[in-house]
């Protein structure tokens, strides 16, 4: 073939979600975690993967349990001042084939809290495949720790075998997080907010809209900076589950301190967030003006697109955004999307099909595709978005749009013109120097 | 405790080291894992990743599949992407998954072979051991595999053990001009600039030099096979016996890397100056190049103490593992090693 593999927005769509080219389907090809995508393939290596985002609770360290190689780039977590917290008891072939090493972590366990000169608020025993195939009972290891540290001990469940099931390990580690909350006294004009290991943008409208709906305290994992912030998150009165990847948490939280949650979702159509903020006030009994944040929003897009006109974007999936909704947005603000690299599942198919009707050639590859060795970079291309769509296109002007701080709502929509707008015009210089 | 790392990161570990050997060689190379340690090998323990493509993938093994042993799916994959992209062989990297589940290997090259009509290796890694017994592993297979002979050239000296993680260098142009100083008229680094064309004629090289003790096993198969001569030793390519001065005169010293590197370094060191030095490596290390003040360090726990105890005046190793020994009031001169601490010479450390 000597070519990358894509199908057309309208090729896609005709097949419908439930005949998508295998091609796109990660469990039916090798992998290629190419340099566009280490991210997505081992989250370790950039971002939040399962043993950064396990070290969410403040105060806390981590003993990764498992065989030299699963902790092998956790160094480069050092970088961000995490070598203090991580500790490894590394596997031999016998533990790996025995289990020996569970009567192990209890006492590396306390070895760490001596070693340490303060008692940490939790220790997160991380474990991995070896551990999900040999069946191992890590809630039972982790009280034996707790009651042999008197530190309390937290199973973090990284295993990367089960990563297309109900609950993987993004979602998994999102329930460890928030497991040592204990049911208080909630107050009605609190809420959390749930979904990300790292704070929503400061700018962000929602903040504004929950006070003006009355609430007054707003409890948010990232920005705890002590155990005790971090144990007044049960406090509220309700959570905000911004990504579906806190689903799971947010039910765990509802079943052990009966706090009820809401699910929005990050997108960039003004119109489908206006929505959302509508179901939201509704949900909470309050109603919400975002009119303003609306106007804001579509000026940006609208100023955006009279000064560099109906530019045609790569979109790419390393990026915080779906890559099809904000492809999707992208064409309704009246700009083109040449090319989109990205998973598509039932989740997002119906992003797919709007995409077709509205552009139908819309070139859609997949990142993990072998034949992803031989992508040589669409020519009708003016930007790009996403890391991976930047390392494919080094040559032109781009945003990573993967910035820690999160985008969210209107305010997303404004910061990713802002950012393609500074991009433009730094490209622009560069390219007339 | 033995085993546990309380300041240092895990070391590369062997299925890296296999994927190394392999990286250059235009093959289809699969880690048979989920999804992690190919992102490890690629975001992390190879340097090369980010310079020149090469068709390494990740089986991306799911619960099922490794519950029950479905290696006919991987087959299956392998000749997908062995339809789609070119290459003259196919090789799969083990994994603590396959090691959980004892993958027959022997059976996985055999099925692979079929499916796919390309020759095929196995190379039986299990994340648990260092990147040198992959290394080891590899170099045995490919040669194994593929050396068929070669018409012995006047000259040409065939290096064994040249990949990123020993030299900390993504390229073997200074481990070539050095050698090429040494006398080495043609030396061609197995894997590192040299394709598979050159493994295939390893018979044709006059002498061989195994760069690290992970390389000895596959010097001594080509050795018997093609009746060539071999040698130890790894130069002093960032130059280190350099910046010891003669301040160091009479001083204990300490040289901390894989066994022949730091043997070298002592060597150049004592051509130099007068003074006492033990080697010390966590990898791999040879009896037979042994002094009899050197050192294998099994955990941190001991390197600490060695290190603490031994009356060392200097150390040189890797900066990285400085943490493990904050009490030592010596000097420490960075040597670098890419499979301690994942950073290249002439990268700042932290």
């Amino acid at each position: 073939m000597n070519k990358a593999f894509y199908i057309t927005a309208a090729e896609l769509a005709e097949r419908g979600s439930s005949n998508i080219p295998e091609e796109l389907l990660s469990a039916k090809h090798l992998i290629y975690s190419s340099p566009a995508t280490l991210a997505f393939n081992s989250p370790g290596a950039k971002g939040f993967g399962v043993k950064r985002a396990g070290l969410a609770i403040p105060g806390s360290v981590m003993l990764l349990v498992s065989p030299a190689c699963c902790g092998r780039n956790t160094a480069l977590l050092n970088e961000l001042g995490y070598n203090e917290r991580f500790f490894y008891l590394l596997l031999d072939d016998t533990d790996i084939v025995t289990g020996r090493h569970l009567t192990k972590i209890p006492e590396a366990a306390r070895e760490i809290c001596e070693e340490l000169d303060y008692t940490p608020s939790a220790i997160m025993i991380c474990i991995t495949c070896v551990d999900a195939l040999l069946g191992t009972d890590m809630e039972r290891v982790c009280r034996r720790c707790g009651e042999y540290t008197g530190v309390p001990a937290v199973p973090c469940y990284m295993y990367a075998l089960t990563r297309e099931k109900k609950l993987p390990p993004m979602a998994a580690v999102r329930k460890s997080v928030y497991s040592l909350l204990k049911p208080q006294k909630r107050a009605a004009d609190e809420c959390a907010v749930m979904g990300y290991f790292s704070p929503l943008d400061d700018g962000c409208e929602i903040y504004r809209l929950l006070r003006s709906a009355g609430i007054k305290k707003i409890h948010e994992l990232a920005r705890c900076k002590t155990f005790e912030e971090y144990s007044q998150i049960s406090v509220a009165n309700f959570s905000l589950v911004l990504n579906p990847e806190a689903r799971y948490a947010a039910q765990e939280i509802e079943r052990s301190l009966g706090m009820p949650s809401i699910e929005l979702l990050r997108m960039y159509q003004p119109d489908k967030i206006h929505n959302q903020y509508r179901l939201l006030g509704q949900a909470i009994g309050a109603e919400l003006d975002d009119s303003e944040y609306y106007r804001e929003a579509t000026k940006a897009a609208e100023d955006f697109r009279e000064k560099y006109g109906s530019l045609s974007f790569a979109v790419g999936e390393c990026l915080n955004a779906d890559s099809f909704e904000l492809s999707l947005a992208l064409i309704r603000f009246g700009f083109k999307v040449a090319e989109i690299y990205g998973t598509v599942g039932e989740r997002n198919f119906v992003f797919v099909k709007k995409i077709a009707s509205l552009s139908p050639k819309t070139r859609i590859f997949s990142n993990l595709s072998p034949t992803m060795l031989y992508y040589n970079g669409g020519e009708d291309i003016d930007a790009v978005i996403g890391s991976d769509a930047l390392y494919y296109h080094a040559g032109k002007a781009g945003i990573e749009f993967s910035e820690e701080e999160q985008p969210f709502g209107y305010c997303g929509v404004i910061r990713l013109f802002e950012r393609l707008d500074k991009a433009l015009t730094d490209f622009k210089e560069g390219t007339n120097r | 405790m033995k085993k546990l790392l309380k300041y240092i990161s895990p070391f590369a570990p062997d299925n890296s080291g296999a994927a190394a050997v392999l990286y250059e060689l235009g093959g289809i190379v699969v880690i048979c894992d989920a999804g992690g340690c190919a992102g490890n090998v690629c975001g992390f323990d190879e340097p090369r990743w980010f310079e020149k493509r090469s068709a390494l993938f990740s089986a991306g093994l799911r619960d099922m599949d490794a519950i029950l042993g479905r290696d006919d799916r991987l087959a299956e994959k392998l000749a997908k992407a062995a339809g789609q992209i070119g290459a003259p062989f196919t090789a799969i990297i083990g994994t603590p998954v396959p090691a959980v589940i004892a993958t027959d290997y022997r059976a996985l090259k055999r099925l692979s072979e079929r499916k796919t009509g390309l020759p095929a290796l196995a190379v039986d890694t299990t994340g648990t051991s260092y990147y040198d017994k992959g290394e080891e592993k590899a170099y045995m297979e490919l040669f194994k595999t593929f050396s068929t002979g070669g018409t012995p050239k006047k000259g040409k000296v065939g290096v064994i053990g040249a990949t990123p993680l020993d030299l900390s260098m993504t390229t073997p142009d200074a481990l070539i001009s050095a050698l090429k100083k040494l006398g080495c008229d043609e030396p061609v680094c197995f894997g590192m600039n040299s394709g598979l064309e050159e493994i295939k004629d390893a018979g044709s090289c006059e002498k061989l030099i195994a760069i690290s003790p992970g390389a000895v096993k596959a010097a001594e198969y080509l050795s018997e096979k093609f009746h060539i001569p071999y040698e130890t030793g790894c130069p002093d390519l960032l130059d280190i016996a350099s910046k010891l001065s003669h301040k160091a005169e009479g001083k204990r010293i300490l040289i901390v890397h894989q066994q022949f590197a730091a043997n070298s370094l002592r060597s150049e060191i004592l051509s130099r100056i007068s003074c006492d030095i033990t080697c010390a490596s966590w990898f791999m290390t040879d009896k037979r190049y042994m002094e009899q003040q050197d050192l294998h360090i099994p955990d941190e726990e001991t390197f600490a103490e060695k290190v603490q105890s031994g009356g060392y005046d200097i150390v040189i190793a890797d900066i990285s593992l400085k943490r493990a020994v904050k009490d030592f009031k010596g000097e420490w001169i960075d040597y670098p090693h890419f499979a301690v601490s994942g950073r290249l010479a002439g990268k700042a450390f932290g």
